[in-house]
């Protein structure tokens, strides 16, 4: 009974019909459309010969991105603690978490009884990082933060890729935190 | 021969050389510009030697010598046919190349009674030159295709093939349409035809006089060219590379550069039969030599109006945005440039002044005349040119089918209806 009903009540004025184009005799001769694909670029291309500089473009050694947001993974950073000294405490929860393994972790005892432990050497080879930002989701410490806004990475070599303790507790946070949330 | 025919032929060969191989890295490097400014992008702005960069044109040059530096990778699966896999890109670039030398620069210098041609091949049946020439440059993209021994270099051959046979046809005859009205197959002829009026008024260009082979021509030339909307055989979003996949370094170069020279013949071809080629407009070499000091003060009045709006552009927009402190030397390069040109300009006054209030060699003249000539074709070329670089960034390509379905079902009859029509007119006018 309802099956028949809802035939009955398709009629043509509930069908929708996509209009197809291409079958005027305008759109046949093909050149009005040429002349209008090329309108378009002329524009473009005398409105920017005019004014170069007025393209959108970053020009990007000598400028910036500024839009880089907080939540943006850059590279990555060791935090420190109020009295400056490192935040880690060499749990290796992060080198546990991550996919690439890329984080080489070398524990030692910490002497200045903030906490037990610390790391002697801690290394990231970002050339087989895939900046997923587990290890900052797994740190327990905020100790490892990617919020340096640094996007950009060179080296001659290898070797210069694998970053260290050292280097990594250089880089500053590009937004307002700086020291470590959970341990201070 | 005298002395004077001798220099002159050697002076328009190097001039016809000059202009089919400097321009390709100028067009390459117009390409990619073009392509940014019109996509809202700038396009490579920054090689430059010792500061100049003329806009990046050098970036071309950088590209050249990286591929002079590539490894010559020779794929180990081609075993037979190795020396006509190797010959192929140079075919599609030689053709290309040959074409372009029957095509006149300027108006026939008369030295001594004797009557010169200024192209780089002195001959007076330039079109069936051009037309037997260029069309054994598709035979290079066919070689290349087939001895790949690929299967996407195959079909792009296929392509190759299949485009022929759609745009060879209208192309000969919107060109016998052509041979029609101007009586001639010798290009310089057709360019003085075209320096004539008719309805009094109209300047008798090949696309007023015979606009519809006009169209024809220059669609089939496009399809010639392998230039987008036709670019069939290579295809890259359905085969990879076409007839290209398997080569590399300057084997690549070759068929890279051959596609430019190509344009820039089909550029000159193009102006040479239906935009007056190097003739301005409703004026003839014999009025130009004849009203000669008319023609150096208008010269004069205009030349120094074009360079100061060029240097006024170039003070614009040679220099970097303001925010941005270091300036890459752009002061510097403008400086020297609008030396230049000012420089330049006072030379070309100079020698306009000493030939009307000076000279009283007719001789001077006319080749003051025939240099002219040579930058007005230039200047409509490298136009073209543009031209076909923004319809390569306008319109989107072809299927094969409908290249052939154009061809045969629209190009064919319409080229062969053309022809009819102006048979009856040439004949009616001539009764």
């Amino acid at each position: 009974m309802s099956q028949h009903t809802r035939e009955g009540s398709i009629t043509s004025d509930h069908i929708k019909v996509t209009k197809r184009h291409g079958n005027s005799f305008r759109d046949k001769l093909y050149l009005p459309a040429i002349y209008d694909g090329v309108k378009v670029t002329f524009k473009h291309l005398f409105k920017n010969l005019n004014n170069i500089n007025d393209i959108e473009t970053l020009r990007y050694p000598e400028e910036q991105p500024t839009d880089i947001t907080q939540r943006w993974r850059g590279l990555h950073r060791l935090t420190h603690r109020a009295d400056n000294s490192i935040a880690c405490v060499a749990c290796f929860m992060c080198s546990t978490a991550c996919p690439s393994n890329c984080i080489f972790i070398e524990a030692t005892q910490r002497q200045d009884g903030k906490d037990e432990k610390m790391p002697a050497s801690f290394f990231i080879d970002t050339l087989e990082c895939i900046f997923c930002g587990y290890c900052v989701e797994a740190c327990p410490c905020d100790a490892i933060r990617m919020d340096t806004g640094i996007f950009s990475l060179t080296g001659n070599k290898r070797e210069d890729f694998v970053m260290n303790k050292e280097q990594l507790l250089s880089h500053k946070g590009a937004f307002a935190e700086e020291i470590s949330c959970a341990r201070n | 021969m005298t002395t004077a025919a001798i220099i002159v032929a050697v002076a328009s060969f190097a001039l016809g050389a000059l202009l089919a191989l400097l321009t390709i890295p100028v067009l390459v490097w117009l390409e990619r510009r073009v392509a940014g400014l019109v996509q809202d992008r700038l396009g490579p702005n920054r090689t430059n030697i010792g500061g100049f960069r003329l806009g990046g044109v050098v970036q071309s040059f950088a590209d050249v010598v990286k591929l002079l530096l590539k490894e010559e990778y020779y794929p180990s699966h081609i075993k037979s046919g190795r020396w006509l896999f190797m010959l192929a890109p140079v075919i599609t670039f030689v053709a290309a190349l040959l074409a372009f030398m029957a095509i006149p620069f300027a108006d026939t210098l008369v030295i001594n009674g004797e009557s010169l041609r200024i192209s780089a091949l002195p001959i007076n049946y330039g079109i069936f030159w051009y037309m037997a020439i260029s069309s054994i440059g598709v035979l290079g993209v066919i070689f290349g295709g087939w001895l790949s021994h690929n299967k996407y270099s195959l079909l792009g051959a296929a392509r190759a093939g299949s485009m022929v046979i759609s745009y060879e046809l209208p192309l000969g005859l919107s060109i016998l349409a052509f041979i029609i009205t101007y009586d001639t197959i010798d290009f310089n002829a057709m360019v003085q035809f075209q320096s004539g009026t008719f309805f009094g008024f109209l300047p008798a260009w090949g696309i007023l006089v015979q606009p519809l082979a006009a169209i024809i021509l220059i669609v089939s030339l496009f399809a010639e060219t392998n230039r987008n909307p036709f670019t069939v055989a290579e295809g890259e979003s359905e085969i990879v590379a076409g007839f290209m996949t398997e080569y590399t370094a300057m084997k690549f170069a070759m068929y890279f550069m051959g596609e430019y020279v190509a344009m820039n013949t089909a550029s000159a071809v193009i102006i040479t039969m239906i935009f007056g080629g190097y003739q301005i407009s409703w004026v003839s070499t014999e009025m130009l030599l004849e009203n000669f000091s008319v023609f150096a003060f208008s010269l004069m009045v205009i030349i120094p109006l074009i360079i100061t709006v060029l240097i006024r552009w170039m003070r614009k927009n040679n220099r970097v945005r303001p925010s941005i402190k270091a300036d890459g030397g752009r002061d510097f390069e403008t400086k020297v440039l609008t030396i230049a040109m000012v420089g330049m300009t006072l030379l070309v006054e100079a020698i306009l002044i000493y030939l009307v209030f000076l000279s009283e060699s007719s001789l001077a003249n006319s080749i003051a005349v025939t240099l002219f000539q040579i930058v007005v074709f230039v200047v409509k070329l490298m136009l073209f040119n543009i031209f076909f670089i923004l319809i390569r960034w306008s319109v989107p390509r072809f299927r094969y089918d409908q290249v052939q379905k154009l061809g045969w079902y629209y190009l064919l009859p319409l080229a062969l209806l053309n022809i009819i029509v102006t048979a009856i007119v040439v004949v009616g006018v001539s009764l």
